[in-house]
């Protein structure tokens, strides 16, 4: 009896601690993009975002633009096999822009982002760690925060709502190759249901807006996991892990959140 | 200039998890001198660094620079205060992202406006004292060890700065920049009235360029003075480190339990370093 007390209690110890850990790591990862998110960038700090820009976010393009070519022909591939049953092929581009808009484009390209750019992010500013990189600039007098991890969250801000828009852009010329090219479905109806049913502002708009909540969250998770590691190299592989892991789900568990809020009412 | 020292250390705490590294560590590290920290490894003597350049909290105690309390200053005048330092760091720390031009550079084109023209003279003085001006379009990868804490140190002193914590640096030096390094470090302090604090195990190399010794072991300050002192101390704690002889009151060995005991395996068998 003794024993099983004595285990409950340590177990409730032990979920206590993880409960502040948690906490705690929170607060460490708040008060961090505060302080290096916050801030009128130098020229210098221009330099260095575009450079970054071009890491995060031009080195991303192709992977995001093949993968948005695949998605939109498969979504025009299933979509018109289901929408010929009712006779009702000529929907097929407002059911590919309205799938690739609303969720697919900001969803799927904010998981290859975590996957493509984050863990790089998140490798690089750890091994810079692991090798007393940050320690000697901020010997030198330099914050490492607005030196190294504020261009690449801003790149990250920046890069992934435009990889979205080129995503679902591609996409939708996609589902146009499937549908029109091959299946046969008239072109007019394609691209005039596609106008008439997809408003600007509560489908391209909400999009937009995901992008940029996932482009946010996706960065902020892998800079801070990477500034953040234990210095070594399992700390470093944990890390990358981690990023990809706990970015995947919090795109997917905030789309499930915002998709209730913009379109929970319709 | 004043006679004030350059760095005041009083009652210093700190300690890494249950493992307590400092317990009350005064020290007086007076202006344009060089200061030598000494002690076995594993006493904190690159802790002790990273509380001077305020990178770490101690749990109690305070560090001031130059009339400046290092824990107090915001971030802002924390970073001011490390233009005026330089730090070599025990592997270098160079910035991977960059060649060794570009890493002496690095401070100068942070913190000046200088025409470039004169960054580059100023980063080849640098690099032709420490030996490397043909080296500097190398990247750090393709350096030595050794290499890469001479740049390291040219990058330390690009700015000039009125403080240098040296951390190792004669560890992985061959005898003939070993040699030139220990010039340096002497010439540097002479020629510019830095004050610089050295730490190192290499006893005849530090005794050579420092004017004041810090022995520090057991979380403490075991002894300090000119070197001629320390190489006439008789505590026997000093003498064993200062002529390097394996027994002492100073172990060897990281604390375990009874070798006999460990190699038969007689229980309790437990995980020992």
């Amino acid at each position: 009896m003794q024993s099983k007390f004595s285990n409950g209690t340590a177990r409730i110890t032990r979920l206590g601690r993880r409960g502040c850990d948690l906490l705690e790591a929170l607060g460490r990862a708040g008060i961090f993009l505060f302080q290096s998110a916050i801030g009128v960038p130098s020229r210098e700090g221009w330099r260095l975002w575009l450079q970054q820009m071009h890491f995060v976010g031009v080195l991303s393009l192709a992977i995001v633009l093949v993968s948005g070519l695949f998605i939109g022909m498969v979504l025009a591939l299933q979509g018109y096999t289901i929408l010929v049953d009712f006779g009702a092929e000529q929907a097929l581009g407002q059911m590919v822009a309205l799938s690739l808009l609303r969720e697919l484009a900001p969803v799927v390209a904010a998981l290859l982002f975590a996957g493509r750019a984050g863990s790089a992010l998140t490798a690089e500013i750890g091994l810079m760690k692991a090798t007393e990189q940050l320690t000697s600039m901020e010997m030198i007098g330099v914050d490492p925060l607005r030196r190294v991890v504020a261009p690449r969250l801003w790149a990250g801000f920046v890069s992934l709502p435009l990889l979205t828009v080129g995503f679902s852009v591609v996409g939708i010329w996609g589902g146009y190759l499937v549908g029109v090219e091959w299946l046969g479905v008239f072109e007019g109806s394609y691209w005039s249901n596609m106008q008439a049913n997809v408003a600007f502002i509560n489908d391209v708009g909400n999009g937009m807006i995901k992008s940029a909540v996932f482009a946010l969250v996706v960065t902020w998770i892998a800079v801070f996991q990477g500034y953040d590691l234990v210095p070594t190299s399992e700390g470093i592989s944990r890390a990358t892990t981690r990023t990809v892991v706990y970015s995947s789900l919090a795109v997917l568990g905030l789309d499930f959140m915002l998709t209730a809020v913009m379109f929970g009412g319709l | 200039m004043t006679d004030a020292p350059f760095i005041e250390i009083e009652d210093l705490y700190f300690s890494r998890g249950e493992h307590e590294i400092f317990r009350g560590v005064n020290m007086t590290i007076p202006r344009g001198k060089v200061t030598a920290i000494m002690g076995p490894s594993g006493t904190g003597k690159t802790t002790l660094l990273k509380l001077i350049g305020g990178q770490l909290t101690p749990e109690r105690g305070r560090i001031v620079i130059d009339g400046q309390d290092v824990h107090q200053l915001s971030r802002k005048a924390l970073f001011a205060l490390r233009k005026r330092m330089g730090m070599l760091f025990q592997s270098g720390a160079l910035f991977s992202d960059l060649d060794v031009f570009e890493n002496v550079a690095f401070p100068l084109r942070v913190h000046t406006d200088l025409p470039n023209a004169m960054v580059r003279d100023l980063v080849l003085l640098k690099l032709q004292a420490v030996g490397l001006r043909g080296a500097r379009l190398l990247t750090p990868a393709e350096l030595s060890g050794g290499m890469a804490r001479r740049v390291a140190l040219a990058r330390a002193v690009a700015l000039d700065p009125e403080l240098i914590l040296y951390d190792e640096p004669f560890v992985g030096q061959d005898p003939i920049s070993m040699g030139v390094l220990v010039q340096l470090i002497k010439r540097l302090n002479q020629a510019l009235q830095l004050t610089s604090v050295v730490v190192s195990h290499d006893i005849k190399e530090t005794l050579s360029i420092a004017d004041y010794l810090y022995l520090i072991a057991d979380g403490q300050v075991v002894a300090h003075g000119t070197p001629q002192t320390l190489d006439t101390n008789q505590d026997p704690r000093v003498s064993q480190f200062i002529h390097g002889e394996p027994d002492g009151p100073v172990p060897f060995h990281y604390p375990a339990e009874a070798f006999y005991r460990d190699i038969l395996g007689e229980p309790p068998m437990t995980k020992t370093g």
